[in-house]
């Protein structure tokens, strides 16, 4: 009997043992790449909303103000930063980048991640004509930026006023954090 | 922080409702949901089993997988883990309170192919919730659940004496019954507390 | 084994989706667009059969006391692999299925294959087996992909095909699909988990009424076969 539980537990641990081998060698294998093509879409997206010549650093700020935002990020050619926040879209969460320029005007958002609906909040994202024409409306936007329906200039997705007004709010926080960077 | 697991626990439960909007743990929503009491007993075990889940998947994450440079182990890693609770935890009934056993008893192998199950613990990772927000969605999102198949079995059991097509038998008057329930809870779907 | 009929049995007469009625999570979550549909199906059809090939090659040497425990840290052994190789390569598909990779391993399709099929069969057997299962799911799910994206934004092969700048096939998720009708005129509610649970009941009713119909056409033709024998044995 108890031979028994012990050859069990061998087998169990041996195939546990090999698989978890196997998967090393596998993660050795894939993990630069992984990083490296996480942190592209990253760099890719820095580029998009602000352009830098000579690359960006990250600069501290008051995240306590600011809990959305996960960091700021300064253009070496002193023409603005980038702020990446995350923060609740209509289904989960949206990580977003946005650019401000020194005169803290919004230079461009840019959608990282998210986990919108497809065909209605996740246009916000999409490269499609409907998606470039609603990020174009954030260039040169200030502080006071709000949709259309709330006062300001910014038209709404069709079907999808929670995910603009989340990215809208979220550009105002953005340019109000630069603001603060003083 | 309360705040926060305010908005989680509503989170789970209505706005993204583990069925209704993530589809996980279609298979033994659809499967035990014939009468109101087996869904019941289901809906509980799911709730102790994913509760418990997210406690120590989230423990044996943050202490042992991430230190160690281990993150790659934890799908495989959690799916023990659940394996092993299932079993533990029915032993544990059995012995200590026979009573919720045997109302517990024959739902408890099922949870282990759960992707309810797996599916929380993978995604408390995602989000990177800390300890009281893993088991707080764990916990939630298994009332979730419970909600979900409480209700559709109670619709179930009036679509038995509606007429429908006959090729319809079965899983497909189900499935078409469940959109209607889901289209009740996108109902949800708009609401924002903080 | 026969080859022909394995290959029927995996797409229409035992269809994992359609007629043994498992594995339904992901096939009505991640159906809404093409690329999904088709990535989802290929990641589930090559650990299928990898995990197929390995239970069968150590079928004899599994206790059968902890075979399930066995088959568990197999597949999620593949799972972890594919789930990394696509997070490498298709970074794109990774972040549109989400957590639903990684829940292959509670798929039951995969352990019921190993439990059902593998136990008792040839490496070579389960081999096609996961294949033809594998390819059977993929088709249901691109079934749906096609249905659900028409009828909910107009579009075919979202994030697969790209004709901005001639036909061609997107890897990338990138591509904007085949627009047929204006996306304003969808009916978006068919992208949300309604739409996911009304096309799968759908198609398995019209795979229930397709088998009657294939099941009653046998029989009739059966009995004219014995009438027609009976006629003539009183013929002679």
């Amino acid at each position: 009997m108890n031979n028994k539980i012990v050859k069990l537990a061998l087998v169990l641990f041996l195939i546990c043992a090999v698989t978890a081998g196997i998967l090393g060698v596998v993660n050795a294998l894939t993990y630069d790449r992984i990083y490296q093509m996480k942190h592209q879409k990253e760099f890719e997206a820095y580029a998009a909303v602000l352009e830098s010549s000579s690359g960006y650093t990250e600069t501290d700020f008051d995240k306590a103000a600011f809990p959305t935002v996960d960091s700021v990020q300064k253009s070496n050619d002193g023409n603005g930063y980038v702020v990446v926040s995350t923060f609740s879209g209509a289904q989960g969460s949206i990580t977003m980048a946005c650019g401000v320029g020194t005169d803290l005007k919004c230079t461009g958002i840019s959608i990282i991640e998210h986990s919108e609906t497809s065909g209605l909040g996740a246009v916000a994202a999409s490269s499609s004509e409907a998606g470039v024409a609603f990020r174009e409306q954030f260039v040169g936007q200030d502080g006071g930026i709000a949709l259309s329906k709330a006062g300001g200039s910014i038209d709404a997705l069709a079907g999808a006023t929670i995910t603009s007004t989340a990215v809208t709010n979220a550009t105002a926080t953005s340019i109000a954090c630069v603001a603060a960077l003083g | 922080m309360l705040q926060n697991i305010i908005s989680i626990s509503l989170g789970a439960i209505l706005i993204n409702n583990f069925i209704f909007s993530q589809f996980l743990g279609c298979c033994p929503f659809l499967g035990c949901s014939n009468k109101v009491d087996t869904a019941t007993g289901m809906g509980l075990a799911v709730v102790f089993v994913m509760g418990l889940a997210s406690a120590i998947c989230w423990v044996i994450d943050h202490y042992i997988l991430i230190p160690l440079n281990l993150a790659f182990l934890e799908t495989l890693a959690f799916i023990l883990v659940i394996a092993a609770l299932v079993q533990f935890v029915e032993m544990f009934l059995k012995k200590a309170v026979p009573s919720l056993y045997s109302a517990l008893g024959i739902y408890l192998p099922l949870i282990t192919t759960n992707c309810a199950v797996l599916g929380v613990v993978l995604l408390n990772v995602q989000n990177n919730y800390n300890f009281i927000e893993s088991l707080t969605y764990g916990i939630t999102g298994g009332l979730g659940f419970m909600l979900a198949i409480v209700l559709f079995a109670s619709v179930r059991e009036r679509v038995q004496f509606s007429e429908y097509p006959e090729c319809f038998e079965g899983f497909p008057i189900c499935l078409v019954s469940a959109a209607l329930v889901a289209m009740a809870f996108m109902g949800f779907s708009g609401m924002k507390i903080f | 084994m026969n080859r022909k009929q394995q290959f029927k049995e995996g797409l229409i007469t035992n269809n994992p989706v359609l007629v043994q009625q498992i594995g339904m999570c992901a096939t009505m979550a991640i159906t809404t667009t093409l690329f999904n549909g088709v990535g989802m199906g290929l990641s589930v059809l090559i650990i299928l059969t990898c995990c197929n090939v390995v239970v069968a090659a150590l079928r004899k040497i599994i206790p059968d006391e902890i075979r399930l425990a066995i088959f568990v840290v197999v597949i999620a052994g593949f799972v972890t692999i594919v789930d990394l190789l696509l997070q490498a390569f298709i970074p794109a598909l990774s972040a549109a299925l989400g957590v639903f990779i990684p829940l292959i391993v509670v798929n039951c399709i995969i352990i019921g294959r190993a439990e059902a099929f593998c136990q008792k069969n040839s490496v070579k057997d389960s081999f096609f087996d996961g294949i033809f299962q594998g390819l059977g799911y993929t088709c249901v799910l691109v079934i749906m992909c096609v249905f659900r994206e028409l009828v909910g934004s107009g579009r075919f092969g979202g994030g697969l095909i790209d004709i901005a700048n001639g036909f061609r096939f997107t890897l990338d998720g990138t591509g904007g699909g085949i627009q047929i009708f204006p996306s304003e005129y969808g009916m978006s509610i068919m992208n949300l988990p309604f739409g996911g649970f009304l096309t799968l009941g759908l198609l398995i009713g019209l795979m229930q009424y397709a088998l009657k119909r294939s099941e009653k056409n046998r029989k009739e033709a059966e009995r004219a076969a014995a009438e027609a024998a009976a006629l003539k044995e009183v013929d002679d």
